[in-house]
């Protein structure tokens, strides 16, 4: 009977040690946690505002047990106290402590405590409560991912202590899975924290600790929570890549930029093609002479005739034949049955030369061509009039072709010394005449010169424009005005054919 | 038509002192909730604690003086009320105002003298900080006599540990748990 009364008590002795000695979910991990930390030979903490306990551990090669030693307590103010002492075999780190828990916890205030040895006193110390502080590990560590690109949000609910919540630090620390290089990042007042700087798409571990902030309570880190993995969201695209495609474009840019730089002349010439102008034939015409084609010829009398081949090589005039109407004035008739009367004695006439002879009359009577209608084809030939009056210049205007315009110079015999490559007419000053209704048309061969008396003119119609300024510039504006009348309704080709240079006919126009 | 202006011109002046001067009650303090006002009172009343245990033979008060005790007890604490509380903390800061004011008299450095200062102008704003929560203010005790807790100290080290004690103790209970503060709060 007695023996099975011992042997409960022992039962609920050995429960009532174990209840006790288990006390919260980390204690253990606590006793071992300060082993290592506190240098303090009596080690204390208090878990909340309840639950302090303080230990020491068992010396090395001794055999003492809990009843060899004594635990005292003395508040300021208060009266000494003495506390139970137990004891506790830790499996983790192979050792033995004996603790006391103290039934009264008074925060900010000077507590004395005492470990005596079979009456000796072996360790003592003098603390405050509120300054040895070890709460549990946060709670309900939650992380997940917001979405953005190398973020993770973590969050946590604070231990459960009383009075204390408001003042505590966290430290939040996080590494790749499976590695070994973490980093930690603190947070104050906050059961939130955000991770930024991580890699898309990768696993991460993450833990969380506490600790009092230090101004009205202080104390010790808490032990880690167990770890929570999360896994980052994947990158949208590498920045790497985007670079790498910017670069290409512009460096296909440049090049392209470069090419058309370098070919830029023959690229305008496609694009843009200049108009023709025959400045290069003549030069110093334009930019010496100021066009005044009468003062350039002077000057370049003596190389004319060698320019005036070359000339003919690149444009070839063709001889351009000039006929007679067969209707004649009256008395041209009259001067012609004349001419024939007196041919015919010779009993031979050679029909080549009544056109020459007819013009040498021509020569003689100028006005009769103002009546007559020699030469009044409308398609290649043009009419001839030398006249060294300069009477009819009214007249003249009227019919004027715009070559006439064009060909006006000083000089009234001085027909003869004309040396212009395309064997321009020198006109007398007034009476240069030609029929407004022919047009010149490209010859095709050279046209070798004829006779004294007359001017011959080869012409290139090769579309360029020949603007020979006379002696006045004025005049030229003046024949301008009124060649272009005549053009205007007697004969549209040569508005369509005769292009002026720019320079020139612009004030004609 | 004079006179009626004269007496508008009083009218209009008067109100413009009253409003100036507000005599009577002024309007209620915005509560001061935040913890981290007291916290910085608490701050520097560490620095003058650790300024004031490093001077030893000169800092010595002539006569003992009464300061409140600073220990806390949850479960006691718990167990009062909101008043009894508020009187704890008020008498208590009575005392540390007298203690520390008496310090001013006698010769110090400047660096203690500046930290005498500091802590006499912080219990005057921990005072504002009550009031602002409604906290009734201090009423000397009638018939009790002797305080319970109080205490007896002699040195100006042991003063300054009492005073930061105080406050990180009673003085930060009572702020954070005001009934003003936890009524926003659901």
């Amino acid at each position: 009977m007695t023996k099975m009364r011992s042997d409960r008590l022992k039962i609920v002795f050995m429960l009532c040690l174990a209840f006790v000695t288990s006390g919260g979910k980390y204690f253990e991990s606590k006793v071992a946690q300060l082993i290592r930390d506190e240098t303090e030979d009596i080690k204390c903490f208090v878990e909340g505002k309840k639950d302090f306990t303080c230990f020491w551990e068992k010396e090395d090669g001794t055999n003492y047990s809990q009843d060899n030693y004594t635990f005292t307590y003395t508040y300021m103010n208060e009266n000494k106290m003495d506390c139970a002492v137990s004891s506790l075999f830790l499996l983790s780190s192979n050792r033995s402590v004996f603790f006391c828990k103290l039934p009264k916890a008074l925060f900010f205030t000077s507590l004395d405590v005492q470990v005596l040895r079979d009456g000796q006193m072996l360790y003592n110390r003098s603390l405050n409560v509120e300054n040895i502080l070890l709460t549990d590990p946060p709670r309900n560590v939650t992380v997940w991912s917001s979405g953005k690109e190398g973020q993770l949000n973590v969050s946590w609910l604070p231990p459960a202590v009383k009075y204390i919540d408001d003042s505590l630090i966290y430290e939040v620390r996080y590494a790749v899975e499976d590695s070994h290089m973490g980093k930690v990042e603190e947070t104050k007042a906050s059961t939130m924290l955000v991770l930024r700087g991580l890699q898309p798409d990768t696993r991460y571990k993450v833990w969380v600790r506490v600790k009092p902030d230090g101004v009205s309570y202080k104390g010790y880190w808490s032990s880690w929570t167990s770890p929570v993995i999360a896994v980052t969201p994947p990158g949208s695209m590498d920045p790497l890549i985007v670079l790498l495609v910017v670069f290409i474009i512009l460096i296909l840019c440049l090049l392209s930029m470069t090419v058309i730089l370098s070919h830029h002349k023959f690229l305008l010439k496609k694009l843009w093609p200049d108009i023709p102008t025959p400045e290069h034939k003549f030069p110093g015409l334009f930019t010496v002479y100021k066009g005044d084609f009468k003062e350039w010829m002077s000057q370049n009398s003596g190389s004319m005739w060698a320019r005036s081949v070359q000339m003919y090589t690149e444009e070839l005039p063709s001889p351009l034949e000039v006929l007679s109407e067969v209707s004649l004035s009256p008395l041209d008739e009259r001067k012609l049955v004349r001419d024939e009367d007196q041919r015919s004695d010779s009993g031979l006439t050679e029909p080549p030369h009544w056109l020459m002879e007819q013009l040498r009359a021509l020569q003689e009577n100028p006005e009769s061509l103002s009546r007559s209608t020699l030469l009044q084809s409308h398609d290649t030939y043009i009419t001839l009039n030398h006249s060294s009056g300069g009477q009819r210049e009214d007249d003249v205007f009227e019919e004027t072709l715009p070559l006439q315009t064009l060909f006006t110079s000083a000089g009234t015999s001085s027909i003869n010394a004309s040396h212009s490559d395309l064997g321009s007419l020198r006109q007398s000053s007034a009476s240069g005449r030609l029929s407004s209704q022919s047009s010149f048309e490209d010859p095709n061969h050279p046209w070798p010169p004829k006779g004294p008396g007359y001017a011959y003119m080869a012409v290139a119609d090769s579309g360029v424009s020949l603007d020979y300024s006379p002696m006045s510039s004025s005049r030229i504006i003046e024949i301008g005005k009124r060649s272009f009348y005549a053009n205007e309704y007697k004969n549209e080709i040569f508005g369509y054919k005769w292009p002026f240079s720019a320079q020139q006919v612009q004030s004609g126009y | 038509m004079d006179s009626e202006m004269q007496i508008i011109r009083l009218f209009a002046l008067l109100l413009m002192v009253l409003e100036w001067t507000r005599p009577g009650l002024s309007s209620p303090l915005r509560p001061i909730c935040d913890l981290r006002v007291l916290d910085h009172f608490i701050k520097e009343a560490w620095d003058a604690e650790a300024a004031m245990r490093t001077c030893k033979d000169d800092c010595s008060i002539a006569t003992n003086v009464t300061v409140p005790l600073t220990r806390v007890d949850f479960e006691v604490w718990e167990a009062m009320n909101i008043e009894e509380q508020a009187q704890e903390v008020q008498s208590g800061l009575h005392m540390l105002n007298e203690a520390i004011g008496s310090l001013q008299i006698s010769n110090q450095t400047e660096v203690l003298q500046s930290h005498i200062d500091a802590s006499i102008r912080n219990i005057a704003s921990i005072r504002q900080v009550l009031r602002s929560l409604s906290i009734p203010e201090y009423v000397p005790p009638t018939s009790s006599g002797e305080d319970k807790e109080t205490q007896k100290i002699s040195s100006i080290s042991e003063l300054f540990q009492v005073h930061v004690n105080f406050l990180r103790g009673k003085a930060r209970l009572l702020l954070a748990n005001a009934p003003v503060c936890r009524q926003g709060v659901s």
